[in-house]
């Protein structure tokens, strides 16, 4: 037998055995079952509140007459950390810059709400927005008309009555 | 605090304190060369290094001791002794009130504008301008006018610099540009009818417009300044070899832009070239080194192949059928890929180098620089083609020529040349015949070998131009993944062919010119600096 080798008692096996903490827990249970106060969330029958600041997908912003808000400028690109925004300008009929091609990869996408930030026409948000499942990868990169028809709410990005938090 | 005047150093040099800089400069130095020697940038607009200075953006207005107000560095020579402070208190404050009636008609569309990020109100104004404008007053709005060829003119952004018209008067000298009204009204344009479609070198007026008033619509809202990558190269429209910047971005080209060189072009490149940039894009690049199935002829079939195997059996065949080959190069071919030629045929035995070039019928040049013009030879490298002995062949739309070339049993070589004026199936009669190209060749489809080369672009090397200056362009663009530069596959087939072990390097390419050319002799790659070398010059040295 090496030196070093100490050898511990086994406890009893009153200390050993599960009931105890099996007892334990259905006592909690029980607990919670009596008690009146609900906490669970009953999603998705009921609609969860989001946070105004949660930032969730994004969102592009439209003029009344159907055009997008972004006048492609290259800012939202440029700030983004994840680079996840592939922007491609133009111009369009009337002499207006505007993105051809505006996609933004929702995998790559950290969801830091620079974008919306540095936007200079308020055109690009991200949004109130948590369910984005989809039956393929692809789906989650977002064009320019998806993100024109998302609907959710946009994000605030800081209280518009302390807007330097102070 | 003053400081001391002393004697002259020598004649004709004038010894000043910039900024508490002592600097010594040429008599006759304006001040503000002279603070960017002493490494000031004093702020301007109007003033231009190459056209005249009308000292009214009153932006550069510096404080010398003694005088009794503030005096444009854009026109004030230097004096002896002089005491000059940019950066002064009273200085800085005008600098700041000029930027801010600058803004007060100014749009701020820098999201949309063109000149965004490479813009010179943008960078003044963000170093030492107000950071809030205090005019209340609504903004004049002029709107965009189309000035014909490729500029437009958004005349809100305009600061009334002038340098366009400037250029259009002392460079092109064709004034079709100018300023109507005065004032407040001051706004540039053309005379009645005219437009810039009849000028030749209008680009330039895009790029000194210190602000986007004049902007290209060519490159209309493509791309961001700041996400263009910029790379030192050659124009390859002409012989003339304006030094140019490539910028670059998503693997593409975007624009030319001029880059300054006082012994070629100095700030200007012209607007044949400038255009000329839409080929390096073009897609049909050849993909895959391929050779013709010999297993079974008449079937054509071309498998892909490695390049290890490809270029020993392409070696042993060269050896075994070559007495003399003809090589059909293109004129954009650099020194290196002829000087790899040329290695090649001596290591065969011999053969002869030919080449066709579009030529145009008339020079553009631009009166205000002299020697600078759009020379008759549309293509990059003719001198180089010239001092290493090929010969021109075909007439001057860059056609024909080759009737003589495909006997049986010859052995043909094509570099770079695609052969658009040549029927299917060219030179089929030959024993050998090899193609390296960058794009696929209609003409060149059944030939025996078809290597991947880059562009100029997608590889480094060296020009011959204006008259023989020898001048180095760099990699811009990624090329194919299989795709080398030419000089590399050639001196990897003479390695093979003559048993030699020279490197895969630009450097060692081209030090063989030397081996094969008088002309550049005693210069070396590295020797060529960023701005060119004369060649005539180097064997004056020696």
């Amino acid at each position: 037998m090496p030196i070093s080798t100490k050898i511990m008692e086994r406890p009893e096996a009153v200390e050993t055995s599960y009931l105890r903490a099996a007892l334990k827990g259905m006592k909690i249970t029980l607990k919670h079952m009596l008690n009146p106060k609900k906490v669970t969330q009953q999603y998705p029958e009921v609609e969860t509140r989001l946070h105004p600041r949660w930032r969730g997908t994004h969102r592009m912003e439209v003029h009344a007459d159907g055009r997008p808000k972004c006048v492609a400028c290259g800012l939202c690109p440029t700030v983004c950390p994840a680079n996840c925004i592939r922007l491609v300008g133009g111009e369009d009929d009337q002499g207006n810059r505007y993105p051809v091609v505006y996609e933004i990869d929702e995998f790559r996408c950290i969801f830091c709400g620079m974008c919306q930030e540095v936007c200079p026409v308020e055109a690009i948000h991200v949004g109130q927005d948590f369910e984005n499942a989809e039956y393929t990868r692809e789906r989650f990169v977002y064009d320019l008309d998806r993100l024109m028809n998302q609907d959710h709410p946009t994000t605030l990005l800081w209280d518009p009555a302390d807007p330097l938090s102070e | 605090m003053a400081k001391k005047r002393q004697p002259p150093v020598e004649k004709a040099s004038v010894q000043l304190l910039v900024n508490d800089v002592e600097i010594t400069v040429p008599e006759g130095t304006t001040l503000l060369e002279a603070a960017k020697e002493a490494g000031t940038e004093v702020p301007h607009y109007c003033y231009h290094p190459e056209l005249s200075s009308p000292a009214q953006c009153r932006l550069c207005l510096v404080e010398v001791e003694g005088a009794p107000k503030l005096v444009p560095s854009c026109t004030t020579t230097v004096a002896e002794g002089q005491v000059v402070k940019t950066d002064s208190e009273s200085a800085t404050k005008m600098r700041q009130g000029v930027l801010e009636f600058y803004l007060v008609n100014h749009p701020l569309d820098c999201p949309i504008c063109d000149q965004s990020g490479e813009c010179d109100l943008q960078d003044f104004v963000f170093s030492e301008g107000r950071k809030h404008g205090r005019s209340k007053a609504a903004k004049r709005v002029i709107g965009r006018d189309d000035f014909g060829g490729d500029i437009l003119f958004y005349g809100d952004r305009c600061v009334m610099c002038t340098r366009c018209v400037r250029f259009m008067e002392e460079m092109e000298q064709k004034p079709i540009l100018t300023v109507v009204e005065r004032g407040n009204r001051a706004v540039i344009d053309t005379f009645f009818e005219q437009g810039l479609e009849e000028a030749e070198w209008a680009g330039n007026v895009v790029d000194i417009c210190p602000v986007g008033a004049l902007v290209s619509k060519d490159f209309l809202y493509k791309a961001r300044a700041w996400d263009l990558e910029h790379t030192p190269s050659i124009c390859p429209n002409c012989s003339m070899g304006c030094n140019i910047e490539i910028h670059t971005r998503d693997n593409l080209v975007q624009r030319f832009k001029p880059r300054k060189n006082i012994e070629v072009n100095g700030s200007w490149i012209c607007d044949y070239g400038r255009g000329g940039y839409e080929w390096l894009n073009q897609g049909g690049r050849i993909e895959k080194p391929t050779m013709k199935d010999t297993h079974e002829p008449g079937n054509g079939t071309q498998e892909p192949f490695g390049w290890e195997d490809l270029l020993r059996g392409l070696g042993a065949r060269l050896k075994e059928s070559a007495e003399s080959v003809d090589v059909i190069a293109s004129p954009v071919s650099s020194n290196e890929d002829l000087g790899a030629v040329l290695g090649l045929l001596k290591a065969l035995g011999g053969g002869k180098i030919l080449y066709r070039c579009p030529t145009s019928a008339e020079e553009v040049k631009l009166p205000g620089k002299e020697g600078l013009r759009r020379t008759n030879q549309l293509a990059p490298n003719v001198d180089g083609l010239k001092i290493l002995g090929a010969v021109n062949v075909g007439d001057g739309s860059g056609a024909g020529g080759l009737e003589d070339i495909g006997a049986s049993n010859s052995t043909v070589l094509v570099l770079g040349d695609r052969l658009e004026d040549q029927k299917d199936g060219f030179a089929e009669n030959a024993g050998l015949l090899v193609y390296l190209g960058s794009h696929a060749s209609q003409a060149l489809s059944q030939a025996d070998y078809i290597l991947p080369i880059t562009t100029y672009v997608e590889q480094e090397g060296t020009f011959v131009s204006s008259g023989g200056r020898v001048q180095r362009f760099s990699k811009g663009l990624e090329g194919p993944h299989a795709a080398r530069p030419a000089w590399s596959i050639l001196n990897e087939l003479t390695n093979i062919i003559s048993g030699s072990s020279d490197g895969d390097n630009v450097e060692e390419a081209f030090q063989k010119l030397s081996r094969i050319s008088d002309a550049f002799t005693g210069l070396s790659y590295e020797d060529i600096g960023p701005e060119g070398v004369q060649l005539d010059a180097v064997a004056k040295k020696d």
